[in-house]
């Protein structure tokens, strides 16, 4: 099942109740008029990987007529719990949270914000367990579907690379991280599939802090395997640094297939360039709309949660030019 | 021979210890009343910061020691991991399994791994002054390299990897360190005990004392009898221990340990106990300044969100804030530097009636300098 | 003061002070008497701080003996503290004060007036403080407090203040280092007014000072140090002031010709 039906889906039902919720004549009230919801953007203000997910939020907010606070927090988990207890401390109607803190994390904190009837509802990193246990309570996800991300990743690299069964691949990833490593789990699964021989190498802490490290293991990697014809990853740091790998390898664009995740600007340069194949967009701006809409709707007329992958497709080398602009306008 | 004019008299709003950082503090939740009434105007918010400031407040309080011995910390964030990780791992691992469906918990072992994370960093401290008084190491470098190693070997002892242990909340630790009593937190009253405790030290124990003249001039105090390299190891380890308090405090009200936590605490500690007014040349040092300025930058980030200003102004705001605090302090300390500032504004905008052209009129237009 | 029946007030005897490879002092010997005024004489790096600081506790030697109103005294155990208790005090040019630090901690640091509990006793700090500024030299005196800072002081009220303190403790033998360095003419009469009366009240005194007219004045024996060894020991009278400053000059050619 592709969840690109969903996402059509999910937008024709907001094209549909804000036309409903539009009158023709002037007075016209917003689904959302009065409320107030907080909403957690993850690393800092006009950062590449929040920007697209704040303009997001913003233009929903502003459709819908909901008052945003906008939280940022530099990707540090303790700081998103932080936020959250001071996001209930002003009962708005709604927040949006992310997973980095993990299920556990929040349980307590999400039980007393669904006491105080405050609408929770998450993005970008899923929360498998709070989703179960408040799906009903408009509790969402609007985010990458970690496994179905890599699956498509990994596919695509096959289609757009030419790739063919009995080829080498190497797979750079965070398989042992748990819920996060279903996306490393479906790039290598999705190439093995297609008949690759798929080495695979973990990600250790170091370079996870600290991508720009992954530069010299990778490189070391190609060179020792002449016959490496593939390499995947689901982190979006460590696709950044791909086309510098393979210039420091002294590999011409498209001799050796990349998949990655994440539009970062040295990726797009990658992308131009040929040395990125394939690219999983997550869509940021999607991950900030979409839990607007989830909070109007669900507070308003107690819609249950949707759970929306925004990881649907990929971008390559002959699609990045009709996105630039939009990226430069950070809506991609 | 005339003495230059020097105040040797102070007058009674100088002499209450950390009045202008209370001012500021209390300007600023008028402000935050005002412009997000619906946080500001409600009890819950404070309930909140009296829980989040907590940590941040613990470190802030014994960074104004060091600062105070003319010294810096910088390696706290990474004594907040290993602190962290070593109760919870102790909890997670050694603990819970112990009392799986018992219906009586082992419930005072926990303080055992309370301890055992105060000790680690107790050690970690006291390498810290070895390194710093002993070898000779500049405090800003020894602690900056500390910092990345102890860092490093949380990363490496966790395998990267966060611990959750809701079970806590069913021992009584939790309760007794981060419980509510109504609707407050209970760690605010114990960092309050804390900063009782910090202002006895530093202003009537011998150690307090001691930390002052190190801070002041080492050569002095050394001449004067005190033990300068014994001092600065106390000193560090002593740090060491808040800051694995402050560590645990923060991993059991998560009742989580994640292992990036404390990062983002170096900078806005550091940043309190500056806008508090402990100088950073040392010989002087304000824990009720700390105390206040904790909290200012505690809470100024979330009063900007709910003021509905939006992320991208944030950083702007809290500079602000931090700058006009200490232009606060330094017009305090010193009045002449204010009547400098008044006669350098007036020349700006040009004028004062019946004065004439500025540039010309240094002396005369100014108000007669205090006596 | 402390029971008079010693011949010296201070004797180190064959000192040697090694830092690292660098001889600072090579058997250096020195004896104060009990009631004797020792200038002691040398420029810049012969040796004069380092032989005060092994007198009075900063530093070790590392060869040599040390005796105390004639008794010997082991170095294990003597230090700063140990000096203040053994009669010794020391007031240096610029550092015998803490400058941010109220006048009542200056005067007890070290050996602070503590209650029961360990905590210190303010109150009885402040008040013996008070008595010390009532009593010390060089107060002009309008608002300074004993709540006063010493960088709210002058010169010569800061080492009035270091003068004080050596004198409410009871001291049989009172260093003092380049006391008049950044005086004015009014208080360095002052200063040497009150050595003058350490000498009248029985104790000794150990001046080093680089003004040859203020340590002739003052001297009953002059001691002059130069690359770590001591070159020459006069007695007052021996020499007028100009007949000591040709001497001093003629010494310091003579070292400076010897080749190297």
């Amino acid at each position: 099942m592709f969840d690109n039906r969903m996402i059509l889906k999910a937008l024709a039902l907001a094209g549909l109740v804000l036309g409903l919720g539009i009158p023709s004549g002037a007075g016209a009230q917003k689904l959302g008029e009065g409320m107030v919801m907080y909403f957690q953007m993850g690393g800092v203000p006009g950062g590449g990987a929040t920007l697209p997910r704040t303009n997001g939020a913003r233009a929903a907010a502003a459709a819908f007529g909901v008052t945003l606070k906008e939280q940022y927090s530099s990707w540090q988990p303790e700081k998103m719990l932080n936020q959250f207890r001071e996001a209930m401390a002003a009962d708005p109607a709604c927040i949006e949270i992310m997973g980095h803190p993990g299920n556990d994390a929040f349980i307590d904190l999400v039980d007393e914000a669904r006491g105080r009837d405050i609408v929770v509802t998450s993005g970008n990193a899923p929360l498998k367990k709070l989703f179960e246990a408040h799906q009903m309570g408009g509790f969402g996800y609007a985010g990458v579907e970690l496994y179905t991300g890599g699956w498509i990743t990994g596919k695509q690299m096959i289609a757009h690379g030419g790739l063919k069964a009995g080829d080498r691949a190497l797979v750079y990833g965070l398989l042992k991280e748990g819920e996060r490593g279903l996306s490393t789990k479906g790039i290598k699964e999705a190439l093995e599939d297609g008949g690759l021989k798929v080495d695979y190498l973990e990600i250790s802490p170091e370079v996870n802090l600290d991508p720009s490290l992954a530069a010299p293991i990778l490189t070391a990697a190609i060179v020792r395997n002449r016959d490496l014809k593939a390499i995947g990853t689901q982190h979006g740091t460590v696709t950044s640094f791909f086309a510098k790998i393979l210039r420091d390898a002294g590999k011409k664009p498209g001799e050796i297939i990349t998949g990655g995740i994440d539009l970062a600007p040295a990726t797009i340069d990658g992308l131009k360039d040929g040395y990125v194949t394939v690219v999983l967009d997550q869509q940021l701006y999607l991950q900030g709309f979409l839990p607007v809409m989830q909070c109007v709707l669900s507070k308003k007329y107690g819609f249950t949660g949707l759970n929306i992958n925004t990881g649907a497709g990929v971008v390559t080398t002959k699609t990045i030019d009709k996105l630039a602009p939009l990226i430069e306008a950070g809506i991609r | 021979m005339s003495r230059p004019e020097i105040k040797t008299h102070r007058a009674l709003w100088q002499e209450i210890e950390g009045l202008p950082i209370i001012g500021v503090f209390l300007a600023l939740i008028g402000v935050f009343m005002v412009t997000a009434p619906e946080s500001f105007l409600g009890y819950r918010i404070y309930m909140t910061f009296l829980g989040t400031v907590t940590p941040p407040l613990i470190l802030g309080l014994g960074l104004t020691l060091v600062i105070t011995a003319g010294e810096i910390d910088l390696s706290f964030p990474s004594v907040m991991k290993m602190s962290g990780l070593t109760f919870a791992y102790l909890v997670k691992f050694e603990i819970f399994p112990l009392d799986a469906g018992l219906a009586d918990k082992h419930d005072l072992l926990p303080y055992l791994a309370l301890l055992a994370a105060l000790i680690v960093g107790a050690a970690i401290g006291f390498i810290n002054g070895v390194l710093i008084a002993r070898v000779g190491i500049p405090s800003i470098i020894a602690t900056l390299a500390t910092l990345f190693v102890w860092e490093g070997a949380t990363v490496i002892l966790s395998g990267g990897l966060s611990h959750n242990i809701r079970q806590i909340g069913d021992y009584s630790i939790y309760d007794v360190l981060t419980g509510r009593i109504g609707p407050v937190p209970v760690q605010a009253l114990w960092a309050l005990g804390l900063a009782v405790v910090t202002w006895f030290v530093l202003n009537r124990r011998r150690f307090g004392e001691h930390l002052l003249f190190i801070g002041d001039n080492p050569e002095v105090a050394r001449v004067l009898g005190v033990d300068v390299v014994r001092e600065k190891i106390k000193l560090f380890t002593l740090m060491g221990v808040l800051g694995a308090l402050a560590g645990v405090v923060l991993t059991l009200d998560n009742k989580n340990f994640f292992t990036t936590q404390g990062s983002g605490y170096l900078l806005i500690v550091m940043a309190a106990v500056f806008i508090g007014g402990t100088s950073i040349t040392g010989g002087k040092g304000s824990i009720v300044g700390t105390f206040f300025a904790s909290f200012i930058v505690g809470s100024i980030e979330a009063g900007i969100v709910a003021s509905g200003l939006g992320g991208f102004w944030t950083r702007l705001v809290v500079g602000l804030v931090f700058l006009t605090a200490v232009i606060v302090h330094i017009f305090m300390e010193n009045p002449r530097k204010f009547e400098v500032f008044r006669q350098l504004v007036g020349f700006r905008f040009g004028h004062r009636p019946g004065t004439g052209p500025p540039g010309g009129a240094v002396g005369g237009a100014g108000p007669p300098p205090p006596t | 003061m402390a029971g008079k029946g010693y011949d010296h007030a201070i004797r180190m005897e064959n000192i040697r002070m090694s830092f690292g490879a660098v001889l600072a002092l090579n058997d250096v010997s020195l004896a104060v008497g009990r009631n004797e005024i020792v200038g002691l004489l040398g420029d810049n790096g012969a040796g004069k701080s380092t032989l005060i600081k092994i007198m009075t506790g900063v530093l070790r030697p590392t060869a040599g003996d040390l005796y105390i109103r004639d008794e010997s005294i082991d170095w294990r155990s003597y230090s700063v503290l140990a000096s203040h208790d053994h009669g010794i005090e020391t007031v240096y040019q610029d550092k015998s004060l803490g400058e941010k630090q109220p006048l009542w901690r200056n005067f007890f640091v070290g050996r602070q007036i503590t209650n029961r509990f360990g905590f210190i006793d303010v109150a009885s700090e402040k008040e013996i403080a008070q008595e010390i500024l009532l009593k010390s030299i060089g107060f002009t005196g309008a608002g300074i407090t004993v709540d006063s800072l010493v960088s709210d002081l002058s010169g010569g009220e800061r080492q009035g203040i270091a003068i004080g303190r050596a004198m409410y403790f009871d001291a049989d033998l009172i260093v003092l280092d380049e006391p008049t360095a950044a005086l004015a003419i009014r208080e360095v009469r002052k200063v040497l007014n009150f050595i003058g009366g350490i000498k009248e009240s029985g104790r000794a005194c150990v001046y080093i000072d680089h003004n040859i007219a203020h340590v002739h004045e003052v001297a009953d024996r002059l001691v002059v140090i130069e690359r770590g060894e001591i070159v020459a020991d006069i007695a007052k009278g021996e020499m007028g002031l100009a007949d000591l400053t040709d001497f001093l000059i003629e010494l310091q050619g003579r070292r400076e010709n010897v080749p190297a």
